[in-house]
């Protein structure tokens, strides 16, 4: 029997099949949970509760007013089990409880209380003012779209999961999420939190399981609405061409090769600590990370010295004590990733300036074939470490000599989803930013998403965005409102267009 | 670029040809979680820029432009499957509780090589001692998302 189950129409239940499937921590290597494995029938049921609780439930007949204070509850009962969920959260994916503590869970619970304001606030519907002739008043209402299913990544398991059921409860549509299956405990967690704060059976419905079939089924169920999915860029293609069986809505959040660049007037203290902050927070486990550093050839050798030297100290260890910096990798797996790079890096001549290997001193206890060292090349951006995602801890550093090379250096890339630029001088940061072909960029820091601006990306990084009214609105329809106001036949096109005949 | 696939991994295919009734095919893709890796589909569409790079118990392996240009000689990349895992690829396999792997010739290993710049610091062996599960001061007032 599973530890966690699946959550369908407001009930908790075994997979149809009743198997399960293990998820481990990864910095030990211990199975801490059997997982209820849904199937093509599972995720069937659920998109069919979705369907009943859209068209005859009472979720988006609520005022907006009225969800909100369903989903500021939904925050609550999550920051009230801070502790407990950011335990969950670290464990099962590896990532470091500081990360947890300060980011996934106050960051998951955060989304349900801005869209709750979205919800309250942002109008269903607005006045688009008159038309001369014919005279008619025109009005646009947004409403819900129907069932939305949302596929979410290992990296940031919670606030991924809140990223596609909070927007879309909050405009009034009803939603199936699917964890991924690396981890999927936080995710029972928040669903939990729902289920406690009172949306109605059906709203929110969770199937864990492989992506081959339960995947696939929401992405291609002709009553899916919209599916959002956040991911790798060859499974949003997939997810696409599944959609378009019924011309679905489809907003994807894809890779990335984000380019961190360090112009000469920067203030390399803060710079250094930027680009390693961008690149090896979580690993590099992280879509946006500015994983290309484009450093310039003047401030070169000093700025590289200082990215080496402080690599060198960033802290190894167990991901759940406070004062390690980096945990493993989601999992061994991801390592032989890292590792396959490293070693194609080698091969085309990248010179590696340091890591490149697993740590060989961790504490006791911990599976080190999880682990890897901050690993730091200098490279061409032709080479495949700097055109291949690898997502794990490997920076490219490469030098350049005018603002106008670092642009083009930082938009050679099929992806464009975030970016960096660091120097003393707005304007000039500035006027790179604006030249640069991605859907965010940080002057002077790195990794700030808050839910009140818009998240995604440009070319292969994806469609559409989260996050901000932007993000709403994804998940709410656009009606047009026409009407004429004549009270006789002179105030109508169409007898011009016609005759009067009719 | 030229991909084969090994015995395990047709074997893999040959499971999902008997599963799915639909063409299958291969495609070399990238980006985010998965990095660049092997994804077996159902009625797939390859894109305006894909060229097969080979073939794998009779299933076409696709590839885009940007990628064969990165490996533009028969590097002897392979396709592999390893067990206990799942993707969340979407790829067929996912539902055998296995995933298909790129592999290089010599193996996934690199040369091991002990960089004493990066080296882990000595503090971590300090770290078994179970530290305060309290957030650092400076991070109390931080919100992040």
């Amino acid at each position: 029997m599973a530890d966690t189950k699946l959550f369908i129409n407001g009930e908790w239940v075994e997979a149809a099949s009743g198997e399960s499937f293990p998820t481990y921590a990864p910095s030990t290597g211990e199975k801490i949970a059997d997982v209820a494995k849904a199937g093509r029938d599972d995720a069937v049921k659920a998109i069919n509760a979705a369907r009943t609780a859209f068209d005859d439930g009472p979720w988006r007949r609520l005022s907006g007013k009225e969800r909100a204070e369903k989903l500021r509850k939904v925050a609550e009962i999550i920051n009230g089990r801070s502790a407990e969920i950011s335990e969950i959260e670290a464990r099962d994916g590896g990532g470091t409880i500081k990360k947890a503590m300060f980011a996934d869970v106050p960051g998951g619970a955060g989304s349900f209380s801005f869209f709750a304001d979205c919800a309250e606030n942002e109008p269903d519907v607005i006045d688009r003012g008159t038309n001369p002739f014919p005279v008619a008043t025109s009005t646009v209402r947004r409403e819900p779209i129907g069932v939305c299913s949302g596929i979410v990544p290992w990296n940031f398991p919670f606030i991924m999961a809140s990223w596609k059921i909070a927007p879309a409860i909050a405009a009034g549509n009803s939603v199936i999420l699917k964890p991924a299956s690396f981890t999927s405990l936080s995710a029972v967690e928040m669903v939990k939190a729902c289920e406690e704060a009172g949306i109605p059976p059906g709203v929110v419905n969770l199937v864990t399981g492989p992506g081959g079939s339960v995947g696939e089924e929401l992405a291609q169920h002709p009553d899916v609405d919209k599916v959002a999915f956040t991911g790798s860029t060859e499974v949003g293609r997939r997810i696409m061409q599944l959609a378009s069986g019924n011309v679905k809505k489809v907003t994807l959040e894809l890779g990335g090769k984000s380019a961190n660049i360090v112009l000469d007037d920067a203030d390399l203290d803060l710079a250094a600590a930027g680009v390693l902050w961008g690149t090896f927070f979580h690993n590099g486990q992280v879509c946006e990370s500015g994983t290309r550093a484009l450093v310039s050839r003047k401030i070169y050798d000093e700025f590289v010295g200082m990215l080496v030297e402080r690599a060198g100290k960033i802290v190894l260890g167990d991901n759940m004590e406070m004062t390690t910096d980096l945990g493993p990798l989601v999992a061994p797996a991801q390592v032989d990733t890292v590792e396959r790079y490293v070693k194609l890096g080698l091969d085309e001549g990248a010179k590696l300036l340091c890591g490149g290997s697993k740590p060989t001193n961790l504490p006791a206890g911990l599976d080190a074939s999880a682990f890897y060292l901050p690993t730091i090349f200098e490279a061409d951006n032709s080479m495949k470490i700097a055109q291949e995602e690898i997502f794990g801890p490997v920076l490219c550093v490469i030098p350049f000599d005018s603002d106008d090379e670092a642009i083009k250096i930082a938009n050679d890339s099929i992806y464009g989803l975030g970016g960096g630029v660091w120097s003393t001088n707005s304007d000039r940061a500035n006027n790179v930013a604006a030249e640069m072909r991605t859907g965010t960029v940080w002057i002077n820091d790195y990794h700030m998403i808050t839910p009140g601006q818009p998240f995604g990306g440009y070319k292969q990084s994806g469609i559409g965005r989260e996050l901000g009214d932007y993000g709403y609105n994804e998940y709410r329809q656009i009606k047009h409102v026409w009407q004429n106001t004549a009270t006789d036949r002179s105030g109508y096109m169409h007898f011009a267009a016609l005759s009067g005949n009719i | 670029m030229k991909i084969e696939g090994t015995e395990a991994a047709a074997q893999v295919v040959e499971r999902a040809k008997r599963d799915r009734r639909g063409a299958l095919v291969f495609t070399i893709g990238t980006g985010c979680c998965e990095s660049t890796a092997p994804f077996l589909y159902e009625d797939f569409w390859p894109g305006p820029d894909h060229e097969e790079v080979g073939v794998v118990a009779d299933v076409p392996v696709f590839a885009p432009a940007y990628l064969r240009a990165l490996y533009p000689a028969n590097d002897g990349v392979t396709i592999d499957v390893e067990e206990g895992l799942m993707a969340e690829s979407m790829s067929i396999e996912t539902e055998y509780g296995c995933r298909f792997v790129l592999r290089e010739p010599g193996g996934a290993k690199a040369p091991g090589q002990d960089s004493e710049v990066c080296a882990v610091p000595d503090e971590t062996s300090a770290l078994r001692s179970r530290g305060t599960q309290e957030l650092p001061e400076a991070l109390r007032r931080i919100r992040m998302r």
